[in-house]
């Protein structure tokens, strides 16, 4: 960053925090006032005893609203959108790719955003686009399984996309009653009596299947294999568009996935 | 007969039609404007509507076609109720976006059409379904059911089928060109109408919003892809198409005005020509510019956006932190996407290499074509080498005879001889000869 002091110099130490936005804005909070960049923010759960310095974080509400308010006014909307939504990612070590972000957009402004071909914001759009992708991919791919007039499906995506498909779910189905059970990251978003929120499930317990709902699913697999062509077969193509991880949760094709050895 | 056996048979005669998009319906929840796949079959095509006959009944002997009445098959029907539980129940899973309605022509053209806005209606305003739909009108149909179906359904399309009057005259003597053409003007007219009406008054009943669509079969018949660009250009200028689809013809049944049974679909070419519809549509390329009289066949070793840039290389390298937004689309390997973010970022610094890289330029085709802040124009690259590099790598995973379908390609060029053996790289290094040789 020529002509910018930075605002925290690398310093050996390592913050963990409660996992929350919340905690991490505080971490930011810390980096800022402290002057240092540490070498790793953990999650708690994750830290592991090590020689390095730790500092655990703690999470307050009125810490993180002072950044949060801090982003919109000297850097802009846009990036606390972009950092919310990075938060979500799977963006390995996203914590300290995120704060090294917001150091430089303390300095730079809102026109950081703008420097798509910058590495600390190319990083961030980059797992934003992994995510919002996923997403995209999540609301044609979900499957839903009628249990006693409810909707149940399981994804098991590799970002918490769980937020960024509910809004598209709940509009969808506003009469019903539904569960996407998130596999991945323990969560689950319930909608019912027109009311949604997600919620931490560690395991959900599906009962068997009734005799309409599997024959819905045969018909759905019969129209599934009926439409291709075969002379047209590319089975390479199938899997460009239609990523295998995501078949385990598909009754169409969860069939053709090798079964694992035991 | 049961639901499954003809959901079968109704899926078989129903799935040579290659639209099945959903985009363009703006409900949100219930569609998605952008559209939304949500499967891909075994042949790679994308999944999202339920893609159905009402029947397979039919008084047309299109010589192409698998529902042709000469040809010996299971015929069936659904009822409407079948139709629309179905629909329901699979939208209801998250199955599918909608439901993509066609039909084979029972009885008369006005009866069929009459079967399917009943379906339709029951679907909408009995079981209040309000996802998407896309429904095929029947050539001779009259204009008063156009008009009730394109109420009732978000898309509407005509299959104009083939590229020619000829051929169609040849092959499916039953449809007139302009049993085609005037459903087509009808709906762009009404859709025009509908949408000047509603921005006056907002709940005016839509007509289509999503627009028409239509598809031909390539491969059939003799027609060069300069007539079938230049028709689809044609299509999308004057009665505001969205898309056009080219459906590589599949024998499906055995007659003598047609290729042979074991003929193998030209899918490379009928992905050239959808590489070259996407030119037109969204890199503001005239159907001249990618073929002409003199040149009325698609290169099948380039894709159609390098074989114009290795034959205007005037125009070439193009500054990316200057250039117009109109220019960069001409680039090969930048796309719209690309292109619109190259022009946010050079305002807030100069771009080289890695920038570029790093926001998601392929630069695997680009690099020949540019200029940025750390490569010089002086970095040129002789014809051989360029070319060598744009020869697209698919002709070759697609299989050597995929190359003798295009028609007078290797004739006109001197392309190395389709069908011989030889190694890929082999065959490259003939290509990139003979197309330098002829830039």
């Amino acid at each position: 960053m020529p002509g910018f002091k930075p605002l925290a110099l690398p310093a050996n130490v390592v913050y963990t925090y409660d996992g929350s936005f919340e905690g991490f804005l505080c971490c930011v909070f810390e980096s800022v006032y402290s002057g240092e960049l540490p070498l790793e923010i953990l999650r708690e759960e994750d830290a592991q005893p090590t020689l390095i310095q730790s500092r655990s974080v703690a999470t307050d509400p009125v810490r993180a609203e002072r950044v949060r308010a801090s982003i919109r006014s000297k850097i802009s909307e846009r990036a606390l959108e972009l950092v919310t939504t990075a938060f979500c990612s799977c963006l390995a070590q996203k914590e300290l790719r995120m704060l090294e972000f917001l150091l430089r957009g303390y300095r730079e402004g809102a026109k950081l955003c703008f420097m798509m071909g910058d590495d600390v914001t190319a990083t961030l759009l980059r797992a934003e686009k992994h995510l919002l992708g996923e997403a995209h991919l999540l609301k044609g791919f979900v499957r839903f399984a009628d249990v006693g007039g409810a909707l149940v499906a399981t994804i098991s995506p590799k970002n918490y996309a769980l937020p960024f498909i509910a809004r598209h779910f709940v509009l969808r189905y506003r009469q019903e009653r539904f569960m996407i059970f998130d596999k991945t990251n323990g969560a689950a978003l319930v909608y019912q009596d027109c009311k949604a929120e997600i919620l931490r499930v560690e395991r959900v317990e599906l009962p068997e299947i009734s005799e309409s709902e599997a024959q819905y699913q045969a018909l759905w697999k019969r129209f599934y294999d009926t439409v291709s062509i075969e002379s047209r077969e590319n089975p390479r193509c199938r899997m460009t568009h239609m990523p295998k991880r995501y078949w385990e949760n598909m009754s169409e094709v969860c069939g053709l996935l090798r079964p694992k050895a035991e | 007969m049961d639901l499954m056996e003809k959901l079968t048979i109704l899926t078989n005669g129903a799935k040579y039609d290659a639209a099945c998009t959903s985009s363009g319906a703006d409900r949100p929840g219930k569609t998605v404007a952008a559209g939304c796949c949500h499967a891909f079959s075994a042949d790679g095509r994308c999944v999202t509507l339920l893609k159905v006959l009402l029947t397979n009944h039919c008084i047309f002997d299109c010589k192409y076609c698998v529902n042709r009445s000469s040809n010996d098959c299971r015929r069936t029907a659904f009822t409407p109720e079948e139709l629309a539980g179905l629909t329901i129940e699979f939208y209801r899973r998250n199955y599918i976006e909608g439901l993509f309605l066609s039909s084979g022509v029972m009885r008369s053209p006005d009866y069929t059409m009459e079967q399917m806005i009943q379906a339709l209606h029951l679907l909408r305003y009995r079981y209040d379904f309000w996802g998407y739909i896309h429904a095929k009108t029947i050539p001779g149909a009259s204009p008063e059911l156009v008009r009730r179906l394109g109420l009732l359904a978000d898309r509407v399309s005509v299959n104009i089928e083939l590229p020619s009057e000829e051929s169609l005259r040849l092959l499916a003597p039953h449809k007139k060109r302009e049993a085609i053409l005037a459903p087509m003007k009808q709906i762009c007219l009404a859709a025009g109408e509908s949408r000047q009406e509603m921005a006056v008054y907002k709940k005016a009943p839509q007509f289509a919003p999503a627009g028409q669509a239509t598809q031909m079969i390539i491969g059939a018949s003799p027609d060069t892809d300069y007539q079938i660009i230049r028709l689809a250009a044609a299509l999308y200028g004057k009665y505001a198409l969205k898309r056009v689809f080219y459906s590589a013809y599949i024998p499906a049944v055995a007659d003598s005005l047609l290729p042979a049974l074991d003929f193998k679909p030209p899918l490379l070419r009928e992905h050239r020509l959808y590489q070259a519809d996407f030119l037109m549509r969204q890199y503001g390329f005239g159907a001249e510019e990618i073929l002409s009289e003199d040149m009325p066949s698609l290169n099948p070793y380039l894709d159609p956006k390098c074989n114009w840039a290795v034959n205007h290389m005037q125009e070439f390298p193009v500054d990316v932190n200057a250039a117009a937004l109109e220019t960069l689309l001409r680039v090969p390997g930048i796309g719209p996407t690309s292109a619109r973010r190259i022009v946010v970022a050079r305002r807030h610094g100069r771009l080289g290499l890695a920038e570029l890289k790093r926001m998601g330029v392929v630069l695997k085709r680009a690099q020949y074509f540019i200029r940025a802040s750390d490569w010089p124009s002086g970095a040129r690259f002789d014809k051989h080498t360029t070319v060598r590099a744009l020869v697209d790598p698919n002709v070759f995973s697609f299989g050597t005879e995929q190359l003798s379908l295009f028609p007078g390609a290797s004739s006109l060029r001197q392309l190395p001889e389709a069908g011989e053996a030889r190694s890929v790289a082999e065959a490259v290094e003939e290509t990139v000869l003979c197309l330098a040789s002829n830039l």
